[in-house]
C-alpha cells in the first residue's frame, strides 16, 4: 500500500518533469526537467529496494546521481558557449 | 514496512510531488529551479532515511554515498544552470543585480 502510493508520487513526478521536458521553453528548462525525472527514479530504486529487503540495487542511485550530475554540467557549459558564439559578429 | 520508515517515505514521495508540481507549473525559469533543485535532494533525503530505518546496516551505507552524492553534486550542476540562464537572457529580470559583475567580466 505505502510502496504503492509512493511510486505514483514519483511517476506523478516523473510525468510533471516529462511535460516540462516537451514544453521547454530553454534548454536549461530540459535539463533540470530530466534532473528531476532522474531523481525521482533514483527514489523509486530506493523504495522498491526497501519493499524487496534487497540491497544490492542501492549502487545504482549512487551511479544515477554521479551520471546526472556530468550530464547537466556538460549541459549548462555547453548553453553558456553557444551563447557567446552567438553574440560574436 | 515498519511505521517509521514508512512515514519517511511517504514525507518525501509528497516532497517529491511538490518539486515536480513547482517544476512543471512556476512561470520563470529561476522560480523552476529553485522548485527543482531544492525540494528534490530533500525528498531523496527522506526517501532514502526511510529506506536506511528499514534495511539497516549495510544498506544504509549505500544510501549515505548516494543522498552524500546528491546532496555534494546537484546543487553545483542547478548553480550552473542558473548562471548559464541568467547570462543567455539577462533581460527577462526586473531588477538584475549581477549586471554590473557580469559587464565587467565579459567587456563588450
Amino acid at each position: 500500500m505505502i510502496v504503492a502510493l509512493a511510486d505514483a508520487a514519483f511517476i506523478v513526478t516523473g510525468v510533471c518533469a516529462l511535460v516540462r521536458l516537451v514544453r521547454g521553453p530553454t534548454l536549461a528548462d530540459r535539463v533540470v526537467a530530466l534532473d528531476v525525472a532522474l531523481i525521482s527514479l533514483m527514489a523509486g530504486i530506493t523504495v522498491g529496494a526497501a519493499d524487496a529487503g534487497d540491497s544490492v540495487v542501492l549502487n545504482l542511485p549512487v551511479v544515477i546521481a554521479i551520471i546526472g550530475f556530468t550530464a547537466t554540467v556538460a549541459a549548462s557549459r555547453f548553453i553558456e558557449r553557444e551563447r557567446r558564439e552567438e553574440s560574436q559578429p | 514496512m515498519n511505521p517509521v520508515a514508512s512515514a519517511f517515505v511517504l514525507l518525501g514521495a509528497a516532497t517529491m510531488v511538490l518539486a515536480g508540481v513547482g517544476l512543471l507549473r512556476f512561470r520563470s525559469p529561476y522560480a523552476r529551479f529553485h522548485a527543482a533543485g531544492k525540494a528534490s535532494p530533500v525528498a531523496f533525503l527522506l526517501v532514502a532515511l526511510g529506506a536506511a530505518i528499514e534495511l539497516g546496516g549495510p544498506a544504509a551505507a549505500r544510501l549515505a554515498v548516494a543522498a552524500a552524492a546528491l546532496v555534494v553534486t546537484l546543487p553545483v550542476g542547478v548553480h550552473q544552470l542558473f548562471r548559464a540562464v541568467h547570462r543567455s537572457r539577462p533581460r527577462t529580470l526586473r531588477t538584475d543585480e549581477l549586471a554590473d559583475a557580469r559587464r565587467r567580466a565579459e567587456p563588450g
